[in-house]
């Protein structure tokens, strides 16, 4: 018995040793490439790092550079904010083809065949909700009872603070004007829900009705534009934002709001904006210097490295058989990237010869594209690239300089043009065509031998191809004119078939991921999917 | 484990006895069998020092006797014997022989260990004798296709890592790796660089056994990473007499296979005839076989001296040393190693103190080579290797010469592989310090008690280089300005270990009892700098940065209990409550119990059968956990920090972001039951021994790395969760036969058979993952992990055939009948799994000859076929320049690749195989200088020759998808092994 008990006793003493070891298991990072949201907030610059994670969604795909991704169930790269738009906006419609149609998904969305398992379709929905949770975490840690909670007093920082929560949520509202436009519905989330909440199912009224007042709401706390930090949003994205959503509004949520629309963009024409005299310099390496951009998403060979729109569109411009990397200061794809027969007829007509819109290499090529791998067909592309406008190339022959122009004056002109007709059941009036002769005069050299001396909206629609085509507009225009789905507007490749068909109207908006529908019981599926 | 070591004693040999004094005695020991004499038996008087060995005739000599001297006679495999001296001049010993040599064997089992015969659970042991022969550089190469249920899978890089799988793998987001504990020291896995794996700092001349648990009734003492089983490896220890053993090796290797691409005959006439005027312009006038220039000879040479004895005659000791050089196949690839180890094993106050050292060093120097396969399968065989006027080095690459008169590489275009061999310094240099320390106390006032302590500890870390010149294609290019290549990476590795314990061992009447309780913590540590790119800085925000990697702390309490009631009836319970740092205070304690019983029915019912010799029933049960995924702290709110290519720019500030990381707070232990029976057999005298397993596991509360969270509800939309289960069942057999025995002649031949499988029970949401690389395209799949199916099944498109039996190009079966072909049509068609797995060891000795192989085959297991599938077409002639393709396309006749070809069912294929991993002819000369030593000589093959069907080059792969891999070698071996 001794024994026995000498032995428990020993045992005690052996395991009592030892306890105090457990709290080894409370291990804490390293603060290098993970810190507690106590040390992030605590550094000098934190709410500015923190507000950086919420623009840098924008751009990057994660934290740990360009192969990183915060998000599953798609490649990285692709998953970035401004390529899986570009995807769902340009790529869908008659503007371009991605010729690597094994990169999973890209031949469904280029070919109007997707279907809710779609990595893209999941990706831009991923990305956005993603966006949507950012604004939400930075919201509850900058709300003022956190703050005071964390001592936060100097008055410099806590009026910066009010900015950086006002653009915060301009860029929620952004992200939910995405859902809206591409989804027709969302799950709905906001700083006042712990994470963990899967949200109610928003449709697009509400989804609308929140935008708005959203937007409406937060313009005071914004800078007047361009009055604020380069890369910075201010009252012109707020502006561009709503005047969007209002443009849309019949589609939205059929509703006529064009007198706002024309409001809005106003309201961004008196910021100080002004076109470029030359319309290549919105696309080149320091496009972000451009007086005529609105809000574009940073991109850089070295710090901000991703493979964004501009990225795989300048890379993806490089052509199979031309081989012409350094025109655009870039390494190329081999020819990932052509020109839709549609878009190439656009610039049809004398008036276009000597368009700087017009940047289109033909060469030896087909117009047509009877085979989509086939990399020598169809025209290319030459509007983006990584040479700045002063002629220097950018650091990275891979990652580009350029940024991506998001919203831009020239899209603003015709978008006040456009709701002046509409509203008005006419012509254009004229104010209007004012603005479109200026698009007009800056694409011909100052001169005016291209203006017109009337527009209506078959010229808006085809206007707007030729200002801004590439620059993920084109399936919300079609859709708007009414020439997306049925067979209003035929193009090659439309519908699965090499010169187009018609396809239901139901792919207006594109289903909800299967994974977000099983993840969120809230979410239901759109009609047709 | 000292009974294994004493076999080796067997071969030693010693000079007898000159000593002429009156009390001598002489005598002869036989073995009562076969009637032959027994060299190296050993004859110690009792309670002395004193003692000696039968010499090679079974002779021995003792002197200065006294008259009631105990003299015991020992051999491994006999019963010892007991003579008293009574002045006698000579005798006779007869040995007996021990009715199951095996069953004396010892089994190291985690904290502790067991007699062979005593196991309750399904464990393999593999002694130095059953080792595989042939070209060795890792150790977990000793046991490849030895035992049923073990899986190892090496490229042809040398000392490259190899996927070890034991019964399959019972993990689908975590990792299926087993446990690997090297004299108590449970390994870490994290890399390290400079070094090409893990285990290859560990010299393979080092080791005394492996031991394989397989089923959880035998890991679940290792609870928290026991669920893909547990590896145990001891190294040799110090001996009793001085022994020394030198070993070299020499092999020269060459690929043996080449991937089928057009010769540069071929390839001109078919560009002739297909091509138009632009590629037949683009045709060279070379020959030049890609693959014959990326490869070479090689050279192999293998040193290894130990020594071991009793250092000053007190303490056992064994040092040895060990070089090794290898030559990989791709021209500048090469591995050197040194290894240093030294084992101490002190016995003090009358052998209750022992004390164990084990202090291993070892340094590699490597130059790795790149995976130039692809360009060498690729590269237009009609183009020249060397260019005299090439900037390149006068290598040949595609050029032009830009604005600024720089060579400037056409893009797109292949590089010449042999450039970038030639042309890229790759080097790393790795050092490591591994051992342990044991202390094992029995208490002087309780000699049933034993305290045992075990501190482990492994400091690895490495370098790595890589350096390309300005004038290569591979470096750093950018903006038409060639950089080259300047990079640099770094990190430590420690792992820190300590095992405290207790064993309690009593006979209480008929019930032999043990118990083990204790306490074990362990911790992983990871630090260095993050290579980066020299060439690169032109920004001053990028430069080497340092890392921490967070620590990773396992602690655990664990207890068991043997209960062997009259030899016949074994019941083991085992208990372990297991700690992770990965895992929040709510759920960071797993609790794995497990519980087994033997019955030996030989004794209740074959007591006197001669055909059975032994029988022995196993059932068991047991619950493991796993904890090791990728992320470490996922449970936790943290922010992750831009790296410096992740950031955003305010103003003239460019600012690391800061995004709050996704979490999971409800992160919890995965857990593994598995149920086992088995039956372990001997028959006619052993002659024939074996153990037959079945087994099921079932993992629930399964890690999938990738299920789906709400978006918006977090900072992801998928990550880790506890969702899920995957069950595995198999069977196993292994047989071992002594089909010869005799002194002359002996035959021995291991037989092992497995055969298991995996599937999915339940997933995240029911919702199928795609995985697996296609080979083709961004992020490309080919493979799913759906409910009802084998993990990583694949997941292709439908060929459609024309009548003539051809693939029609493009044409897939619409499988939903939406009249669209897209991913809806995909369907599941077989795995990369095996049906059947097998293994075969023949070992002959005969006279002093020895010849030995082995067979390893694999039925059923399914590759993705990459280069096929990719290669197909003749799309593919052409990417900006020429380039070759798979000579498939002439059947394919395909056009053009897309995304549904290169999933198409038809490069699914089937890739069975049987393989034989090395032959050996060896010639012992035992009475070598004038019988001071023995010498044995041997010349074998390695990897003589596989039987397959499979079209691609190699068709033993895991994971299912064979995209290029590094080629075995083919090495013809020589080799000598003397014992002093």
């Amino acid at each position: 018995m001794k024994n026995i008990k000498l032995n428990l006793i020993l045992l005690l003493c052996l395991a009592l040793s030892f306890t105090s070891c457990e709290s080894d298991l409370e291990v804490k990072p390293s603060g290098i490439t993970q810190q507690t949201v106590e040390q992030f907030y605590a550094q000098p610059d934190g709410y500015k790092k923190g507000l950086a994670g919420v623009y840098g969604n924008l751009s990057l795909t994660g934290t740990g550079g360009a192969e990183s991704s915060n998000l599953g169930g798609i490649d990285a790269g692709t998953s970035q904010y401004s390529r899986v738009l570009w995807y769902m906006q340009s790529l869908s419609a008659d503007e371009a083809v991605w010729s690597y149609e094994n990169d999973p998904g890209v031949r469904e969305i280029q070919k109007n065949i997707w279907t809710a398992s779609n990595p893209i379709v999941r990706g831009m929905f991923s990305r956005a909700m993603f966006q949507v949770a950012l604004v939400n975490e930075y919201l509850r840690q900058t709300s003022p009872d956190v703050l005071s909670g964390r001592g936060v007093t100097d008055a410099t920082l806590l009026a910066d603070i009010k900015n950086f929560r006002a653009e915060s949520r301009a860029i929620r509202a952004l992200a939910y004007y995405h859902l809206m436009d591409l989804y027709g519905k969302a799950a709905f989330v906001t700083e006042n829900d712990p994470v963990g909440t899967t949200g109610p199912q928003y449709n697009r009224q509400q989804l609308f009705d929140y935008i708005e007042s959203e937007l409406i709401a937060i313009l005071p706390d914004l800078k007047a534009p361009k009055t604020n930090e380069k890369g910075r949003l201010d009252q012109g994205f707020a502006n561009m934002v709503l005047a969007k959503i209002y443009l849309n509004a019949e589609v939205y949520i059929n509703a006529n709001r064009f007198q706002d629309c024309m409001n809005a963009c106003q309201a961004v024409m008196a910021g100080g904006y002004t076109l470029n005299t030359n319309y290549l310099n919105n696309f080149k390496a320091d496009n972000d210097t451009s007086n005529e951009m609105i809000f574009s998403i940073e991109s850089s060979g070295v710090t901000t490295q991703n493979y964004g729109a501009t990225t795989i569109i300048i890379n993806g411009q490089v052509g199979s058989l031309e081989a012409n990397g350094a025109q655009f200061g870039v390494g190329g794809f081999g020819g990932a990237l052509r020109l839709r027969r549609e878009l190439v007829q656009k610039f049809n007509g004398t008036q276009f010869n000597n368009d700087s819109r017009k940047n289109i290499i033909s060469g030896t090529r087909s117009i047509d594209i009877p085979n989509v791998s086939d990399r020598d067909t169809g025209y290319l592309l030459a509007k983006y690239s990584n040479i700045s406008s002063g002629n220097i190339a950018g650091i990275s022959t891979t990652f580009v300089e350029t940024d991506y122009p998001l919203f831009r004056l020239a899209d603003t002109y015709l978008m006040y043009a456009e709701a002046q007709m509409r509203r008005d059941n006419a012509g254009a009036d004229g104010t209007s065509l004012g603005y479109l002769n200026q698009l007009r005069e800056r694409a011909n050299n100052g001169t005016t031998i291209a203006n017109v001396a009337s527009a209506d909206l078959n010229y808006i629609i085809d206007e707007r191809a030729r200002e801004l085509h590439w620059e993920g507009h084109r399936r919300q225009d079609l859709i708007r004119f009414g020439r997306y789905s049925g067979n209003a507007y035929n193009w090659q490749w439309k519908g699965n078939a090499v010169n187009g068909v018609p396809f239901s109207s139901n792919l207006n908006v594109f289903p909800l991921p299967q994974a977000a529908l099983q993840s969120n019981p809230n979410l239901t599926q759109n009609t047709g999917y | 484990m000292k009974t294994i070591y004493n076999k080796l004693l067997i071969l030693m040999l010693f000079l007898p006895f000159g000593i002429f004094a009156q009390s001598v005695l002489d005598g002869v020991v036989t073995d009562s069998k076969t009637r032959q004499t027994l060299p190296g038996v050993n004859v110690v008087i009792q309670g002395s020092s004193t003692g000696t060995s039968t010499d090679l005739d079974g002779k021995f000599r003792l002197a200065d006797l006294k008259k009631g001297d105990k003299i015991d006679f020992s051999f491994i495999g006999f019963q010892t014997q007991t003579i008293t001296y009574n002045d006698q001049k000579s005798v006779a010993v007869v040995l007996e022989e021990e009715t199951n040599l095996l069953q004396e064997v010892v089994v190291q089992i985690g904290y502790g260990n067991v007699k062979k015969k005593d196991l309750t659970g399904s464990v393999a042991v593999l002694g130095e004798k059953d080792f595989n022969k042939g070209a060795v550089v890792t150790v977990e190469n000793l046991l490849s296709g030895k035992i049923a249920g073990v899986s190892i899978n090496t490229s042809g890089a040398p000392g490259s890592g190899s996927e070890i799988r034991i019964r399959g793998g019972s993990s689908l987001g975590a990792s299926n790796d087993p446990l690997i504990v090297l004299d108590g020291l449970p390994l870490s896995p994290i890399g390290v660089n400079g070094a090409t794996s893990i285990l290859s700092s560990i010299n393979p001349n080092d080791i005394a056994s492996f031991t394989i648990l397989k089923d959880a009734s035998a890991t679940a003492i290792y609870g928290s990473r026991a669920s893909n089983g547990v590896i145990i490896i001891t190294t040799k220890k110090g001996s009793s007499k001085l022994a020394v053993d030198y070993n070299f090796q020499y092999g020269s290797g060459k690929a043996y296979n080449k991937i089928d691409v057009f010769s540069a005959n071929d390839y001109r006439s078919l560009i002739n005839s297909r091509g138009n005027a632009g590629q037949i312009a683009k045709l060279g006038t070379a020959n030049t076989d890609w693959q014959d220039a990326i490869y070479r000879r090689t050279d192999f040479v293998d040193n290894n001296i130990s020594i071991r004895g009793k250092a000053f005659g007190v303490l056992p000791a064994r040092l040895s040393f060990g070089n090794t050089y290898q030559e990989g196949l791709r021209l500048t690839n090469e591995l050197t190693r040194n290894t240093f180890s030294l084992n101490l094993t002190p016995s003090l106050f009358k052998d209750h103190l022992k004390l164990s050292l084990a202090a291993n060093y070892s340094t590699q120097k490597n130059r790795f080579a790149d995976g130039v396969e692809g360009a060498a399968i690729r590269f237009d065989p009609t183009q020249p290797i060397y260019d005299a006027n090439s900037p390149y080095d006068g290598f040949f690459e595609y050029h032009t010469v830009n604005q600024f008169g720089q060579a400037q590489y056409k893009n797109p275009s292949i590089a010449n592989p042999v450039a970038q061999l030639l042309q890229t310094y790759d080097t790393g240099s790795n050092n490591r310090f591994f051992g342990n320390f044991e202390i094992d106390y029995k208490f002087h006032f309780l000699p049933e008690l034993r305290a045992v302590i075990n501190l482990g500890y492994d400091r690895n870390s490495g370098t790595r280089n890589t350096n390309r010149p300005s004038t290569s294609r591979a470096g750093y290019n950018n903006n038409l300005f060639s950089y080259g290549t300047r990079f640099n990476a770094e990190n430590v590795a420690v792992n820190k270990l300590l095992d405290a314990y207790l064993v309690y061992k009593k006979e209480i009447g008929k019930v032999d009892f043990d118990a083990t309780a204790g306490y074990s913590y362990q911790k992983f540590e990871n630090s260095g700098l993050e290579g980066y790119d020299a060439a690169v800085i032109t920004n001053a925000s990028i430069a080497q940065r340092p890392f921490i990697a967070d620590p990773v702390v396992l602690l655990g309490y664990f207890a068991r209990a043997n209960f062997n009631v009259s030899d016949k009836y074994l019941l083991t319970l085992s208990y372990r409550r297991d700690g992770t740092s990965r895992f929040g205070s709510k759920n960071r304690f797993g609790n794995f119990p497990a519980a087994a019983f033997a019955w030996k029915l030989k004794e209740d019912f074959f007591k006197n059968s001669t055909l059975i010799s032994d029988l022995k029933l196993r059932i068991g049960y047991g619950l493991t956990g796993q904890q090791e995924i990728g992320n470490t702290l996922f449970y936790l709110p943290l922010y992750n920090i831009g790296n410096p290519n992740s950031q955003y720019t305010f103003g003239n500030t460019t600012l690391p972001v800061g995004q709050p990381a996704p979490y999971n707070k409800n992160l919890k232990w995965e857990e593994t039951a598995t149920y086992n029976a088995g039956l372990d057999f001997g028959i006619a005298s052993n002659k024939v021994t074996g153990s037959i397993d079945v087994y099921y596991k079932k993992s629930t509360d399964l890690f999938q790395r990738n299920a789906p969270f709400a978006d918006g509800s977090n900072f992801t939309n998928e990550g880790p969760q506890n969702i899920g289960s995957l069950s595995i069942k198999g069977i196993e057999l292994g047989v071992d036969f002594a089909i010869f025995k005799t002194d002359k002649f002996q035959w021995d031949v291991n037989v092992n058979a497995s055969k298991y499988e995996r599937r999915i029970d339940k997933i995240a949401a029911g919702l199928p993952i795609f995985d697996g690389a296609s080979g083709a395209g961004t992020g490309g799949t080919s493979q799913i992990l759906a409910e009802g199916y084998t993990p990583n099944s694949f997941y292709v498109y439908k060929q459609l055939f024309n009548v003539a039996g051809k693939p029609i190009e493009g044409a897939y079966a619409d499988l939903n009948g939406d009249g669209i072909i897209n991913g809806s049509d995909r369907y599941i068609h077989y795995n990369g799994d095996p049906d059947l797995q097998l293994g075969f060891t023949s070992n002959i000795k005969c006279y002093n000859f020895d010849l030995t192989f082995n067979l390893r085959a694999s039925i059923g297991n399914r590759l993705l076929n990459t280069y096929k599938s990719t290669g197909s077409y003749y799309s593919q002639l052409q990417n900006g320049e020429l380039q070759n393709t798979s000579p498939n396309v002439l059947n394919t006749n395909f056009g053009i690749q897309t995304g549904e070809s290169v999933i198409s069912d038809i490069f699914i294929e089937n890739a069975s195989f049987l393989r034989m991993d090395y032959a050996t002819l060896g010639y012992t000369f035992p009475k070598w200088l004038e019988g001071k030593a023995s010498l044995r000589l041997f010349a074998g093959v390695q990897n003589p020759f596989i039987i397959t069907n499979y079209s691609g080059l190699d068709p033993e792969l895991s994971g299912g998808i064979d995209q290029t891999i590094y080629p075995r070698q083919r090495q013809i071996l020589f080799g000598a092994n003397v014992k002093f």
